[in-house]
Order: structure tokens, then sequence, then C-alpha cells
């Protein structure tokens, strides 16, 4: 029988039960993004990671440009900026979305490694977060050399005394928080999902390609998918860093005929509008993502999913 | 939370868990109670799909219950787990995980730092179970490289990393080789002996395994607890005779004749040959000795004596956690309706149930 003295002289001090607040926060971000980027840097060389993580978006963004010049001729030209700055930020979209899903996909199902990090003190979803980022440093590398592309191989214009920084930092800092946070929210579909969804997050941002104005303006969108562009914050986050960077170039928001000339009366809209919009509609989709992810981890933690792989 | 807990490490009530499944829904748990108290090594024994993996999910924060309570330490399983998580740990066996691209010891460092130790104190402690766990030839190996044992050796550490007042082991050496496996148990033991107060709730469907390690065992099966006693206590359920193996060299008159003696129920020549071959060549003779109780072996000792039969060996016979499994269930593991995993013990065999050489006499 088991001595049940050992249960009255037994004494467990509670205060070990207790954590460090934002210091352990910060940590288990810190070595979470650490984590993240050993995990996609270390798979190979540094020169081969450097030429995968590059490739990929300057070869998009030529491809776009040189079609640009079948269609448009001497025209398409004046238009590279537009085009080059929406393809560069694109692919920096795409890192940041599908980084968080693919945290939870590769530790459930390749490293087997989730359910571990599930039931450490440290909070999920600031492990989450920590991954992603390096994801995000991935693809800001590839935009960064895109846009050095545009400008050093096809002839854009840039003027770094015109850049509009105060604007440039304002939204690079919302557009990080936003796409962070459609990031989430594809990491609570991922929760739920099997191993096969690898493939969502491209196929979500694959649809707001279509609605953002990456490479078109909206105005040539029918009105129903310029109101969905309108209250995207990504649309309002490329509008912000091409206003910043190539001040005076097309829009990809406003234009003759555009919705949001219908709406405002103004041709198109100005920094501060800009700004206000992606505070606005980025503040909404992070609450949103907030509310998402809770209610996902909620039915995953319920149903059994959090460590339940699905691979063969 | 001020002042110090007092109370069980583990305390569940009427825990149930229903996953909802086509055509019908799964029960998994069916109104478990179960009461561990702080130092306790404690097995749940049961088969493939009896739902021991899902009572650990509970009591590990992964899945919530359908009904009832547990509670680590007085803090409850489904709103306080943060509190939950920093004192309790846990480790699966049979499984493949592991960040591959990483060393060993920077994924345990890593973990370190999501358990809140200071990035000194994180290398210190990760260096100190590396050694503990015999990984330091490989701790700059990196953790795709590491065999299973190895990599479940690094499980442990990174189990180990905050001190756990409860460690969960959800059937640590399934899938282990008979070395990895001896190992990993003999981490247990010490890991727990270490400090007193420590608590392990070990699931297993390896018996001889629980019998070794457990002091309390829970018999699982379909969801519900069938019996909770130290192995003793449950052999002691279907053990209602004292049975002896025999070995003389001789019994003039054969094993009738100590049937005849009191407290003796049967006394019946052994049909199987002596293990050793060198005393089947003296010719030994072997008897299958049932008493009423244990004292009605002096007598027979007393008559062999006058009889001039000397007792080459004398081994007593115990019922195994089978046997216990059986008279409660009315079927074996084997027979059980999900069985996906290998049943064979990874131990030596003088383990596996054999007599062990230092109780004959």
């Amino acid at each position: 029988m088991i001595d049940r003295g050992v249960l009255r002289s037994h004494r467990f001090d509670p205060a070990r039960a207790s954590g460090r607040g934002t210091i352990d926060v910060l940590r288990s971000f810190r070595t979470a993004a650490s984590l993240g980027w050993k995990m996609e840097a270390n798979w190979t060389d540094p020169v081969l990671f450097f030429i995968y993580s590059v490739a990929k978006p300057v070869a998009s963004a030529l491809i776009l440009v040189f079609m640009l010049q079948v269609i448009a001729g001497p025209a398409g030209i004046a238009l590279r900026p537009f085009v080059i700055v929406g393809s560069a930020l694109w692919s920096f979209v795409v890192s940041g979305v599908a980084g968080l899903a693919w945290a939870v996909l590769d530790d459930r199902e390749r490293y087997r490694m989730l359910k571990y990090i599930y039931v450490s003190p440290s909070s999920f979803i600031t492990i989450l977060l920590g991954r992603g980022i390096a994801r995000l440093a991935v693809g800001a590398m590839g935009a960064g050399i895109t846009l050095a592309v545009g400008v050093l191989v096809l002839g854009v214009p840039f003027d770094l005394v015109a850049v509009d920084w105060p604007l440039l930092g304002i939204v690079l800092v919302l557009g990080v928080i936003t796409i962070s946070a459609l990031g989430v929210v594809m990491a609570a579909v991922c929760l739920q999902t099997r191993q096969e969804s690898w493939d969502y997050p491209e196929v979500v941002v694959g649809a707001l390609f279509l609605v953002v104005g990456a490479v078109f303006p909206l105005s040539v969108l029918p009105v129903p998918l310029q109101v969905l562009g309108l209250i995207s914050p990504l649309t309002w986050w490329i509008a912000g860093v091409r206003l910043a960077l190539f001040q005076g170039g097309p829009s990809s928001i406003g234009g003759p005929g555009s919705l949001w000339q219908q709406l405002s009366g103004e041709l198109n809209p100005t920094s501060v509008q800009v700004a206000a919009a992606l505070l606005l509609t980025g503040a909404v989709v992070t609450l949103v993502s907030a509310v998402l992810f809770r209610a996902g981890e909620a039915r995953a933690k319920d149903r059994g999913l959090i460590d339940r792989t699905t691979g063969s | 939370m001020s002042g110090l807990i007092q109370g069980p490490a583990i305390d569940v009530r009427g825990i149930t868990r229903v996953y909802k499944a086509k055509p019908k829904d799964v029960t998994a748990l069916a109104g478990i109670d179960l009461e561990v108290v702080p130092g306790e090594f404690f097995g749940l024994l049961g088969p493939n799909g009896a739902g021991k993996t899902t009572l650990i999910k509970i009591l590990t924060t992964l899945l919530l219950p359908s009904a009832g309570t547990a509670r680590i330490f007085g803090f409850d399983v489904a709103r306080e787990t943060k509190q939950i998580r920093r004192i309790m740990n846990m480790v699966a066996g049979g499984e493949q995980s592991g960040y591959g691209i990483l060393e060993a010891r920077e994924q345990l460092w890593m973990f370190s730092q999501f358990y809140g130790l200071g990035a000194r104190e994180g290398w210190r402690r990760v260096d100190e179970l590396i050694d503990a766990v015999g990984l330091g030839e490989q701790r700059h190996q990196r953790v795709s490289t590491l065999s299973t044992g190895q990599r479940q050796k690094m499980n442990f550490a990174r189990g180990l990393l905050n001190d756990p007042w409860v460690f969960f082991l959800d059937e640590p050496t399934l899938g282990l080789d008979v070395s990895a496996a001896r190992s990993v148990r003999e981490l247990m033991i010490s890991w727990r002996a270490a400090v007193p107060g420590r608590t392990i709730l070990l699931t297993t469907h390896y018996m001889a395994e629980a019998d070794e390690l457990c002091e309390r065992i829970a018999i699982v099966d379909r969801g519900r607890i069938l019996a909770i006693g130290s192995p003793a206590e449950l052999k002691r359920r279907v053990q209602r005779e004292s049975i002896f193996r025999l070995e003389l060299d001789r019994l003039s008159g054969g094993p009738a004749g100590l049937a005849r003696l009191p407290g003796v129920v049967s006394a019946v020549a052994a049909t199987d040959s002596p293990a050793d071959p060198n005393r089947s060549a003296r010719q030994t003779v072997v008897v299958n000795l049932v008493l009423r109780e244990d004292s009605a072996l002096a007598g027979v000792v007393a008559a062999l004596d006058g009889l001039g039969a000397h007792i080459v060996a004398l081994a007593k016979s115990e019922p195994s956690l089978e046997d216990v499994f059986v008279e409660l269930v009315g079927r074996g593991f084997d027979d059980s309706e999900d069985t996906g995993g290998t049943d064979q013990f990874p131990i030596e065999p003088h383990e596996a149930g054999q007599p062990d050489p230092e109780e004959q006499l």
C-alpha cells in the first residue's frame, strides 16, 4: 500500500507554477524566431539558400515586366515601378501568410513536435509568430532584391531623397502586423486540417492577389471586386509602399472611373488617407484573427487535433 | 495564490471523453476516477485502445474532457493550463519526433527557453541533462542522425528541463530495442528516486514493465478502470493458493505422499523437463505443489527430510498481471479489439517473467 504519510508530509510550492510574464513572452518569441531562421536557412549551404530565396520573386517580377513590355510597348516603361513594387511586395505577403501555417503543419506532421511545443508554458501564438517572422525575413530579403534588380537592371527611376520615409516606416510596420494576422488565421485553419493543407495559404493569397492591386489597378475590376479590394488591408499596404517610394506614380486604388473616385470624389487617396485606411482595416483583420485563432485553438483542443498527425 | 498546497498530485473525478465519429461516437473514457499521491510511481496498464493515452492527453492539457474534472496539484486541467504546464512534462514513445536540422543540444536549449530558463541557465541545464541521459557523445549531432533510442533519451532530457513535479510517460519504451528500453527504465527510476515527491504517471501495455516499475497500477480497459492496487495486491486478487515448483534429487513413493500432508492441496509431477539439462541428466524429480498457504511449506520440507529427499531448487510461482487482466476482463491483452502495436516487452529474457536465479534455493 502507498504510505499516505507521503501525502501529508509533501509540500508543493505553487510559486513554481508562476511565470515571468513579458520576459517569458519575449524569450519565447526570440527563440522561436531563431528556430524558424535555422529551419529556413540551415537546410542547404548559404549560396544555394540565397539563390533559392531570391530567384522566385525576381523571376516573377521579370516575367510581369516583360509581359508588360510586350503588351504596352514603350508605354509600359512608365508602369515598371508599379509592377516591380507590387510583385516584390507580393512575395513578401506569400512568405508571411504561409509561414505561420506551415509552422503548424511542419511541427505537427513532419517533426511531430507540436504537442511538446503546445504543452510548454510558452504562449502558443507567440511561438508561431516567432516562427513566422523568420519566413517573413526571407520574404523581405527576396522583396528587397527584387526592388534592387528593378532599379539597377530595369532602370526604374528611384530617388532616395524623394522617398516619404515617415509614411514608409508606418506602412511597413502596419503591413508586417497585418500580414502576420492573416498568417495567424491560416495557422488556425491548418490546426483543423489534414497535412494536405500545405497549399491552403498560397491558394488564399492567390485569391487575394486578384483584388489588392498588386500588379494592376482596382479600377479595371468589376465593382464588387473593387469593394473587396478596398476592405482588404493588403490593398492599402501596397498602395502605401508605392506612394512612399515613388510619389506621383500611378495609384492602384484611384484613377478615372474607380470606385474610390466615386466614393470620395478625389482621383487618388492621399498619404494620410492610405495610412489611416491601412490602420483601420489592419486593426479589424488583426482583431478578427485573434478571435479566430482562439476559437480554432479551442476547437482543435476539444477535438483532439493538436497532436493528431494525418500523414502516412 | 499563496501558501502551500496539500493534496493529491493527480486528482481525476468522473472524467469522460467522447470522440465524435461516424457512424457513431467513440467513448474513450467512461467516468474515470483516480488519485495519485505526490512521489508515487503510478501505472496505467491496458491494451491498445483502452483509453490510457486519452487520459494522459487530458492531464497534459492537450485535450479537453467531455465531462468531469481533473487537477494536477490542485490546478484544473481545463482552466489553469499555464500553471500546470510549468510543473509537469511529458514524453511519448513510439514516434520519431525532433527537429532533424538542429543539433541535439540546440533543440534542448530551445525548449529550455520555452520553459522560461535564462540563456546561460538553459545551456547549463541542457549539458547536465545530456550527460545524465548518456548523450554526451551525441550532443553536437543533428537530431536527424540520432538512433531511435538516442532520440528517446533526448526526449527524456527535454521532459526533465523544467524539473517537473509530475512526469507523464506515454508508452515511453514503445519501439525501443532491449538496451535502449532498459536505459529509459533506469532513467525513470533514478530520476524519481533523486528527489522525494517527484511523481510519475506511466502508461504501458507491457505488463512486465508496469510490474517492475510501478508502485500502484490501474488496469484500464475500454475507458474504465477495472482495478487499482499495487502489483502484489492485484495479483493476490487472483491467487487464492500458494504455488511452488519443487525440484528434488529423488522422491520415493512419488508426489502422492506429499499430497496427503496437512495444508497441501495438490502435489503433482511436472510434465515439463527441468530447464537445466545437467539436472535432467541427474534424473531429478520436479513437483508442482499447491498449498493452502505458505506456512504449509515447512511441513513439506520436514516430510521430505524424513524421506531422505533433498531439494535441488524451489521457486514460488506467482500469477502475472496478465492473469489479473484475464480474471477482470475475461480475455487476454492479445485478444483486444484494437491492437495497433506490438506487445513484445523489450527486456532481457531473465526479466521476462522467468524465475530469477537468485530466488531459487
